[in-house]
């Protein structure tokens, strides 16, 4: 890989981690839920360096709709939404940092002890590729996206049930 | 050299749309009103609403502006006349669009207004009606043309346009593409009648005519993908093929910006049940029939 590459790569590491870091460190759940897309944005946009066309532009796609969902639910859901009554976003702190240093030092075992082959020497032309992932996905891969597909459809319909208010009539 | 002239290009198309418009709502043609309301707008004072969420107030124009511009950037003019021809441009029209939602969030909840909040709200569930609807019709086209590739989208309806080919997938993604340009009758977010501009309710001066020539470049976008996807882009008789895609891309936004203003306005619970309900059926049934003919009639 040559230095250009690499460099924008490490730039949109940075930037994912530090969008990462302004979820927490934000009061607004909006904003919150804004630094999270773009935070997913960027790990996008490192497929795009990669030469992962399709995944790339779907990982930026399919965030920008998922997070603004998101959005609206904490927005719904939270009492400060707006984090003008100065509202603290952090709890269970001792737990938090317990749990995130085991998963850093997780992270890093795996990194440093996995045999990565190097970058590949040829990539496939775009096409290919989504060639390629039509055919994994319509083929090995098809059961685990077929019953992803089915729990997400049930949660939806949960969510659906759950927001519904009930009408007098359904009471007992 | 193909940047700039797609560019110029976008202009002039705005420009027009912009005319159209202006005679759509105010019944009189003039080829000089946007040019005195784009100079009125910039000389106009700069509200700043009182405790904005500022970033957001300021970056929903600017974001909604890219949005469109990056949308521009996979349509084709004429054969080798594109900004940038990718492998899975339908795909990437489909991620720059889905950024049109999140600067009217951002714009909704930024200027920490009521009319605005609620239109920017009120798109998100606009989004949640015309999101399938507008990817599902485009599998469809990309099924026929084997590709996801804009170019050879067009390529594929050498023999038939699309618009016959599968008409059913050209009215979802009609209505669909009303919804991503809040036009009427589905401009819910800024709703003229009960929300007293929504979203723009509170930019002003300079920030409304960045917001409104972002508007006008989603409107040219949309009319272009309209003519890529189902009209045959560049193709036709006797015309240069530029001539032919700006001529189709014309006729499509002025149908667009017109037919609609003659509907009463959809409100967002009946736009999602119809979307939801008859739509993604219907387009269910688009990919069905696209896929047999496909298969049994080679055109």
């Amino acid at each position: 890989m040559s230095l250009g590459p690499v460099l924008f790569l490490a730039f949109f590491g940075i930037a994912a981690i530090w969008f990462g870091v302004v979820v927490f460190r934000t009061q607004s759940m909006v904003r919150s839920a804004i630094a999270l897309l773009f935070s997913q944005t960027s790990v996008g946009a490192m497929f795009l360096v990669m030469q992962a066309e399709f995944l790339g532009v779907l990982q930026i796609m399919m965030m920008a709709t998922e997070m603004s969902v998101m959005a609206i639910f904490m927005v719904m859901f939270m009492m400060d939404p707006g984090g003008m009554g100065k509202m603290d976003m952090t709890h269970q702190k001792r737990l938090s940092l317990r749990a995130g240093g085991i998963g850093l030092v997780a992270a890093l075992v795996v990194i440093w002890t996995a045999g990565w082959q190097g970058p590949v020497p040829e990539v496939p032309g775009a096409d290919e590729q989504a060639r390629m992932l039509g055919r994994e996905i319509l083929g090995r891969s098809m059961f685990i996206f077929e019953s992803a597909a089915l729990m997400i459809l049930t949660a939806m319909i949960a969510a659906t049930m759950v927001a519904v208010a009930p009408q007098e009539r359904d009471r007992p | 050299m193909s940047i700039v002239l797609v560019l110029l290009a976008l202009a002039i198309g705005c420009y027009l749309v912009a005319v159209f418009e202006g005679w759509a709502v105010h019944g009189r043609f003039s080829l000089m009103r946007p040019a005195i309301s784009a100079l009125a707008l910039l000389g106009r004072e700069q509200i700043l609403p009182r405790t904005p969420d500022r970033l957001f107030f300021e970056t929903g124009p600017i974001l909604l502006l890219v949005a469109g511009l990056l949308s521009v950037a996979v349509i084709p003019l004429a054969p080798g006349l594109i900004i940038t021809d990718l492998a899975i441009g339908a795909l990437f029209l489909n991620a720059a669009l889905a950024y049109v939602l999140v600067a009217l969030i951002m714009a909704g909840w930024g200027p920490n207004g009521a009319y605005a909040m609620v239109g920017g709200w009120r798109f998100l569930g606009q989004f949640i009606a015309y999101a399938m609807l507008i990817v599902m019709p485009i599998t469809a086209v990309a099924m026929r043309a084997e590709s996801l590739s804009t170019t050879q989208i067009v390529l594929s309806q050498a023999a038939l346009w699309n618009v016959v080919y599968q008409p059913i997938g050209f009215v979802l993604f009609v209505i669909a593409a009303l919804g991503v340009a809040w036009l009427p009758p589905i401009d819910l977010p800024t709703g003229g009648g009960d929300l007293a501009g929504g979203v723009e309710a509170e930019y002003t001066g300079a920030r409304l005519a960045v917001w409104r020539l972002a508007r006008l470049v989603i409107v040219v976008a949309l009319s272009g993908a309209t003519v890529t996807f189902y009209f045959g882009g560049w193709l036709g008789p006797w015309l240069p093929g530029w001539a032919w895609t700006a001529l189709k891309t014309v006729a499509v936004a002025a149908a667009m910006l017109t037919l609609g203003r003659h509907l009463p306005r959809l409100r967002e619970e009946r736009y999602l049940a119809v979307s939801w309900k008859l739509g993604i059926s219907l387009a269910l049934a688009n990919i069905f029939l696209v896929g047999v003919i496909a298969l049994l009639v080679p055109i």
